[in-house]
């Protein structure tokens, strides 16, 4: 939730459940992480740290000694040793999913101290930690076949290139005697030497003459007219035959019979009922909650982006998906809070931020992407979304008593992104990265043609700049003291003064040196320099994993048009409450430590913030 | 192909081995030595050298994510 949206749909009485609250109890906005991304953001708010308390400075971390990426919260591991029998590869016991953000939880806290709690789907909480109390895991939760949402396009169009795109793939079908024989891609089959994706088959019977077709997947059956979405449907993939299996769902989405096939496959999701990996706190949570409410999306990211970024869905077939997973959680809010009678309920709804991502470019007219028809169609979308969460709102603040606290909040604001700027470009283009071959990068893999021996800095991430420093990288050139000390202003100053030439725009506001900025033992594990874009820019597409696109600035076009990867100053979440905020300029730190602090439970010595219902002590 | 080699661990580290072997859920100390020395060599060796998954494969796990191409 952005404050500037926030206030103006307040001020046009979209919004009045949240302009009572802001009336009747407190409004301010409330200072983000740095940088300002959510699994940042998010693990500030949980531990009452910075990043280099709980260790988590961006989606992308990489290896220092590999330069291997991973996402920065969680790594999945397979089996720890494995026995290999012809083509089969049985695994010796079982794989694991590790949790990678550090520090203590709140709700560990709260564990400890008694109190009773309840935390539904917050961020970077996948794997989700032990605790007593029912917890589900929210963003960074992966699909079943590991990644972060593949969906999967059946097409007989010959135009249409088979293979991998980004987020999903287009599978090539034949419509024969009005029947497609196709198969669902499963994870991959580790118990297999080269570990090939698991198939399931399915069949779907095209009406000849009527736009409709009959679906038949594994033991089921259902029919669904062009445009129609399926419900959750079970698949089970079988990895070794009479032994192991594991089970997802996924959602048909039929976007034409005729006269081309059209068949949208969602992400296989997890099975909240039998789950392939822990997804809640006590591990039974997840399959309750499925029986009480219907089934749910469990990856963490579940509404599709990719799917409409690369034309498959378009607006209004996404924005059917959107809505449909806020209708599940609201489902699952709705069986929940009535439950909550003491100690503490939270509960994440992620259709404002994905949904401003997606659709900031149908209600700003200065977009590069934006589209006059399509903003006439659904300009109005994230308004919609806005004035439903007033409605959830408007349900909570009923039940609200005397005796209990609301705080309402975001992570991070909103802001346009109209322009990219692409770092290892800007980078390489400065000297401070060389190459190898000096044709060109390698597509494929950039990094694999950088000299490191020659290569001063290089950014990784969203919002990262590394120095190659000896000692820390693999093959880092740059003495540790005052050579990195003289490198970082250098870089710091020539980022600060880069100017767009369509605009005349600063392109970088802020740029923070780690080691001041962050406070506990991992402040020097992450990015040296932490890269502060102005309102309007972020880091290219493809620099994010360390491409060298030929520009460094240039428009983005992506229907992904709005961002919060930013300046942090630029980008403030919100913070409300029925009580009176008393602190200057509420962070997300002080979060931990007034939940802490309701309870009586003293926050602990490295929780850098402090009660927002007190005045502040410190300066920030 | 590549043959074995033995290593002789004794004395105090045999025991932490043990203890973590067994506190950790491995079946034997061979296997969590074995474990350990496959988690360091993935760390130390670049990705072709080890057996990491390759950068192409990690890419396609993260676009899920929205903010990459």
């Amino acid at each position: 939730m952005d404050p500037q949206l926030l206030r103006e749909f307040m001020r046009d009485g979209k919004m009045p459940n949240f302009a009572k609250l802001a009336a009747d109890g407190s409004f301010q906005e409330l200072t983000t992480s740095i940088p300002p991304q959510s699994p940042v953001a998010w693990s500030n708010l949980i531990t009452g740290m910075d990043a280099g308390g709980h260790g988590i400075f961006d989606f992308i971390h990489r290896d220092p000694k590999t330069l291997q990426l991973y996402f920065s919260t969680s790594r999945v591991e397979g089996p720890k040793h494995s026995l290999h029998l012809g083509k089969w590869v049985i695994p010796l016991g079982g794989g694991s999913a590790e949790q990678l953000r550090k520090g203590k939880a709140f709700w560990e806290i709260l564990d400890e101290h008694g109190v009773p709690n309840t935390i539904v789907r917050i961020p970077a909480n996948f794997p989700p930690i032990p605790a007593k109390g029912n917890t589900l895991s929210g963003m960074g939760t992966p699909d079943l076949r590991g990644t972060y949402g593949t969906f999967t396009f059946y097409t007989d169009d010959p135009t249409a290139a088979p293979g991998p795109v980004e987020g999903g793939q287009i599978v090539p079908v034949q419509v024969e005697n009005s029947k497609v024989n196709a198969s669902l891609i499963g994870p991959d089959n580790t118990f297999q030497k080269e570990a090939p994706p698991t198939l399931e088959a399915f069949t779907v019977a095209v009406d000849p003459l009527e736009a409709v077709a009959k679906f038949a997947v594994q033991e089921q059956e259902f029919v669904l007219r062009e445009g129609e979405w399926s419900n959750w449907i079970r698949v089970e993939f079988q990895l070794i035959p009479f032994f192991g299996n594991v089970k997802g769902m996924c959602r048909f989405y039929l976007k034409q019979a005729h006269p081309r096939f059209q068949l949208y496959v969602s992400p296989i999701n997890i099975d909240p009922v039998e789950p392939a990996l822990p997804l809640s706190t006590p591990a039974k949570y997840s399959r309750i909650l499925a029986e009480e409410v219907g089934e749910y999306h469990t990856q963490g990211i579940a509404e599709d982006t990719k799917a409409l970024s690369g034309g498959v869905l378009d607006d209004r077939e996404y924005l059917e998906q959107a809505r449909t997973v806020l209708a599940e959680h609201r489902r699952i809010f709705d069986a929940e809070f009535p439950k909550f009678h003491r100690g503490v309920f939270f509960f994440y709804f992620s259709s404002l931020d994905l949904n401003s991502h997606m659709m900031w470019r149908l209600m700003d007219s200065k977009h590069p992407g934006y589209d006059a028809s399509l903003a006439a169609q659904n300009g109005g979308a994230i308004a919609d979304f806005y004035q439903q969460i007033d409605q959830v709102l408007g349900e909570v603040l009923p039940k609200i008593d005397a005796h209990t606290t609301l705080l309402v909040l975001s992570d991070h604001g909103f802001a346009p992104y109209y322009r990219s700027f692409n770092l290892n470009t800007w980078l390489l283009n400065k000297g401070y990265i060389k190459l190898k071959n000096q044709s060109g990068p390698d597509s494929n893999d950039p990094l694999a043609n950088v000299d490191w021996g020659s290569t001063r800095a290089y950014g990784l991430g969203l919002n990262g700049l590394y120095i190659n420093l000896r000692g820390r990288e693999r093959y880092g050139i740059v003495t540790p003291g005052a050579e990195t000390d003289a490198l970082i202003q250098e870089i710091k100053s020539k980022l600060l003064n880069e100017k767009d030439p369509q605009t005349g725009l600063p392109v970088i506001t802020r740029v923070d040196v780690a080691r001041e900025v962050y406070r506990g033992p991992y402040s020097q594990s992450g990015p040296d320099l932490l890269v502060g874009y102005n309102r309007g820019y972020r880091a290219g597409w493809k620099t994010i994993l360390g491409a060298f696109p030929p520009n460094v600035l240039e428009d983005n076009l992506n229907p992904w048009s709005g961002d919060h990867c930013m300046d942090f100053r630029l980008v403030p979440g919100v913070l409300l409450s029925d009580r009176k905020i008393e602190a200057a300029s509420p962070a997300l730190t002080d979060i931990a430590p007034t939940i802490l602090s309701e309870f009586g439970i003293t926050p602990p010595k490295d929780m850098m913030g402090q009660p927002v219902f007190r005045a502040s002590t410190t300066e920030r | 192909m590549f043959g074995s080699h033995k290593v002789k661990i004794e004395g105090e580290l045999l025991e932490k081995a043990k203890q973590c072997a067994e506190v950790c859920g491995y079946e034997s100390v061979d296997e969590f030595v074995i474990h350990m020395l496959e988690k360091e060599i993935n760390k130390v060796l670049p990705p072709n050298e080890g057996s990491t998954p390759s950068r192409e494969v990690v890419k396609k796990r993260l676009q899920g994510l929205g903010y990459i191409e």
